[in-house]
């Protein structure tokens, strides 16, 4: 079964700008994809557009067989987002912001009171859990809100940049909790700008340019298709910018001896 | 609890925690300029002003002040809070959520009703305690407070999606209405105006809410009540209609 069927996807603003321009997109329950692609592409319009917070000017969204706009309740509940900005609601303590989410779709409250605890268990956040959001540091917000992305369970799992700003060991825990998810039966949908991330966790790939999916494979064929030997430097073929390859850098002989 | 009852009641709970969490602005502020309201025209101006149409000044003016508590605390509430989500980002948790337009917008005005009707309920109990209010027509107050609360919700609503920043809500709240409410006989009897005034002040809809409010409590009106009623409904009706094609469109909510 298809967990995101994204067929000729438009968004125009009412600036005028193409975010998006005929996007077709095809996400397999079970897979971890990986969207990549330069500041600007439309990755952020394109999830905006699946989970409701941006309108689609034309073409079609399905989630889990779902329409976005027509079945648009069925579609979110299946859909858990952790955005790229730190969303998160200055009135509510870190416990709050974990239950009014899962109230939000519906989970009773035995239920949000289990799942609150255990996803402050795993995100660390169990000491913090009376705190406003506000005092909470760059990184406890970027666990809470994937915490929040999780609250309800849900079979798609939209990750905008979920790494970005983040120290080391939160990155590597992030990583291995996305991966123990996705092995458990989470569909993940990953947007980054660290492509060994990508290369890492991600079963198949996408790149957005200029609001178009220009190429879609595992890490190989894309770096086959761009007539490079890796991920990276078919990222950096599709921006235009090859001269920036690793390949390319030569030690400095005074340097290097 | 089906899943939708759960969801609307914690996007209500949301918005009522959030003034909660603030009593001393939310509750307080406006529990004590009602009560300076009182007691500079009620008891201070009150003792050298006769009486109006009958009645004692302080009582003529107490119900302009529970109406316009009651309104001006569902407005600013509705209007902050949607201003602050939207600023925030906040407001995607709910919009991304599968609520309904109707469940959002509900949910957003109720919140105010609440703010609003808790200010007025403690203010007529404070009144109370003050002076002798009488409440003369409750199957005319219960429907008309309804009404200029939910009216009133609604409005801060519309004014929290429109507005893209703080200025924007300040100017609807200070420059429209206020001077509305101020000029729409909290104070005075319209009917002792000389004109242009007295007409003047019959445009004013604020003007038919308070006589409907007075008239629940003292029993003195100078417009027709079931008129005025209808007015109001009809009025409550379109705009909360408005809200609701705004919400469905996502007008200034979703991009």
């Amino acid at each position: 079964m298809k967990a995101l069927d994204i067929t000729n996807l438009e968004k125009r603003y009412p600036t005028g700008v193409e975010a998006l321009r005929g996007v077709s997109l095809e996400v397999a329950e079970g897979e971890l994809f990986g969207l990549l692609g330069p500041n600007g592409a439309g990755k952020s319009t394109l999830i905006h557009c699946t989970t409701g917070l941006a309108q689609p000017t034309g073409g079609s969204i399905e989630i889990f067989g779902n329409d976005a706009i027509d079945n648009y309740a069925e579609a979110r509940q299946a859909v858990g987002l952790a955005p790229q900005e730190a969303n998160i609601d200055w009135f509510l303590t870190v416990e709050e912001t974990l239950d009014y989410h899962a109230g939000y779709f519906g989970m009773p409250r035995r239920e949000r009171r289990e799942r609150t605890r255990e996803l402050l268990e795993t995100f660390s956040l169990t000491e913090k859990r009376d705190e406003r959001t506000r005092t909470l540091s760059g990184g406890m917000k970027r666990r809470l809100i994937l915490a929040r992305a999780m609250m309800h369970r849900p079979r798609l799992l939209i990750l905008d940049e979920p790494t970005a700003g983040v120290d080391v060991e939160l990155r590597l825990e992030l990583w291995h909790y996305v991966q123990k998810i996705n092995q458990e039966g989470t569909t993940i949908l990953l947007t980054t700008h660290y492509l060994e991330e990508a290369e890492q966790l991600c079963d198949r790939i996408a790149f957005i340019a200029e609001g178009q999916i220009v190429a879609e494979g595992t890490s190989d064929t894309l770096a086959e298709r761009f007539e490079v030997p890796n991920l990276e430097d078919a990222y950096l073929a599709l921006v235009g910018r090859k001269e920036l390859s690793r390949s390319h850098i030569e030690l400095d002989p005074e340097v290097a001896s | 609890m089906s899943a939708a009852q759960i969801r609307f009641a914690t996007l209500w709970r949301r918005e009522v925690n959030r003034f909660m969490k603030i009593k001393k602005q939310t509750l307080g502020a406006p529990l004590l300029e009602t009560f300076l309201y009182i007691s500079v025209f009620g008891a201070a101006l009150g003792s050298r002003i006769d009486k109006l149409h009958g009645i004692d000044y302080v009582v003529f003016v107490i119900p302009g002040l529970i109406m316009m508590a009651f309104s001006t605390n569902a407005f600013t509430n509705n209007s902050s809070s949607i201003l602050q989500q939207k600023f925030q980002g906040a407001i995607q948790d709910q919009l991304s959520s599968p609520a309904s337009p109707a469940e959002l917008l509900l949910a957003f005005s109720l919140g105010g009703f609440m703010r609003g009707l808790i200010v007025a309920v403690l203010t007529f109990i404070a009144s109370a305690l003050l002076v002798d209010l009488p409440v003369d027509h409750v199957l005319v107050l219960i429907p008309s407070l309804f009404l200029v609360g939910f009216f009133f919700s609604q409005l801060g609503v519309l004014i929290g999606v429109r507005a893209e920043q703080f200025d924007d809500v300040a100017f609807a709240q200070t420059f429209v209405l206020t001077p509305l409410i101020f000029l729409g006989g909290v104070f005075y009897s319209a009917a002792l105006l000389p004109q242009p005034y007295e007409t003047l002040t019959h445009f004013n809809p604020i003007y038919y809410m308070i006589n409907l409010v007075r008239y629940g409590f003292v029993g003195y009106t100078e417009v027709s009540i079931p008129l005025s009623l209808l007015a109001l409904t009809a009025a409550t009706a379109a705009i909360f209609l408005i809200n609701l094609r705004l919400f469905s469109k996502g007008y200034r909510l979703r991009a």
